[in-house]
């Protein structure tokens, strides 16, 4: 029951970290975020589990994560309102080729980061973008003029 | 102007109406986030000891253990006894808080005997002459299901069936 009770607790932390720490943040997996990432994974594994090396205590913490996860994926499918929370929405940066200045700011990403993601979407100039779309999941969605 | 994007609303999207606050509430959530390992520094989620000093007439009882833990902390609780008079047969007695919930390593040096006194962790010290000094060490590991809010600590130093000194403290345990 514990376990299930701190897996409960972390998926929640978790969540909000994510939704908290910015969209930027998640978008890019730099060496050292993927560093990061490992030594999140293993810090939580300590807290969940802790001196538990039972398989029922790994199923029942897996289960719940799962759980949650299966929850907070059809509360955003079937309620709207609860999609704008746990998912976020998308943000227009780029119209016509115009930068949304406050939208950029906003999301804390630069020129440059634009740039480098418009490049890796065949796109060498902001000029040539009709709609740039900062989504949910961390990525950019470029529509180049026609 | 070109088409927008399907499921892009402009005013949503791009003027961000309705979306103003949005971003404060995730700065203020962040904060949330962030003031957790500040409390911390300043002790409030534990392990600093605390040094408690109990002065009676015939003994003092320095008491120097932590009052906030977290499951799984391996810690030290260190009773220093200092004879101001002869105690014939010292007694080191523990509420069960310092028990309950708790894997006790060791304890060092080991006491003359162990009793339980009315439930409670009775150690026989032996003899205390005046002036000298007595230091018990226990080492303890808080098990990890282990959750208190306020649970009482009670240290007691006997000589025989005489109380020298009674200490009342609590222990908070995070999961």
């Amino acid at each position: 029951m514990d376990i299930a009770f701190r897996g409960a607790a972390l998926f929640l932390f978790m969540f909000l970290l994510t939704r908290v720490i910015g969209r930027r943040e998640l978008s890019s997996l730099q060496p050292f975020d993927l560093i990061l990432l490992i030594v999140l994974g293993d810090t939580i594994q300590q807290g969940l589990t802790q001196d538990d090396y039972s398989v029922t205590g790994a199923v029942i913490a897996v289960g719940t994560i799962a759980g949650l996860q299966v929850v907070t994926s059809y509360t955003s499918f079937r309620f709207p309102w609860a999609r704008r929370v746990l998912n976020g929405e998308p943000i227009v940066l780029v119209q016509d080729g115009k930068v949304i200045e406050k939208n950029l700011q906003r999301e804390r990403l630069t020129h440059e980061d634009l740039a480098e993601q418009a490049r890796a979407s065949q796109i060498g100039s902001l000029e040539d973008i009709q709609w740039a779309v900062f989504e949910p999941s961390g990525s950019v969605s470029f529509i180049p003029k026609q | 102007m070109a088409d927008v994007p399907d499921a892009i609303v402009l005013k949503r999207d791009r003027d961000l109406e309705g979306r103003q606050y949005d971003i404060w509430v995730r700065r203020a959530l962040l904060g949330l986030v962030v003031a957790v390992p500040v409390i911390a520094l300043f002790n409030v989620f534990g392990q600093k000891p605390d040094t408690h000093l109990l002065v009676g007439p015939a003994a003092s009882l320095k008491i120097y253990a932590p009052a906030r833990l977290r499951g799984g902390l391996l810690y030290e609780a260190r009773f220093h006894i200092t004879a101001r008079q002869d105690i014939k047969d010292a007694y080191l007695v523990l509420g069960t808080g310092w028990a309950e919930g708790m894997s006790i390593n060791t304890i060092e040096p080991s006491p003359v005997s162990e009793a339980s006194n009315s439930g409670r962790l009775s150690f026989e010290l032996g003899h205390i002459g005046a002036g000298k000094s007595y230091i018990q060490f226990m080492q303890f590991q808080v098990n990890p299901t282990n959750v208190a809010w306020n649970r009482k600590q009670t240290v007691w130093l006997n000589d025989g069936k005489d109380r020298l000194l009674t200490y009342s403290r609590g222990v908070r345990i995070f999961p």
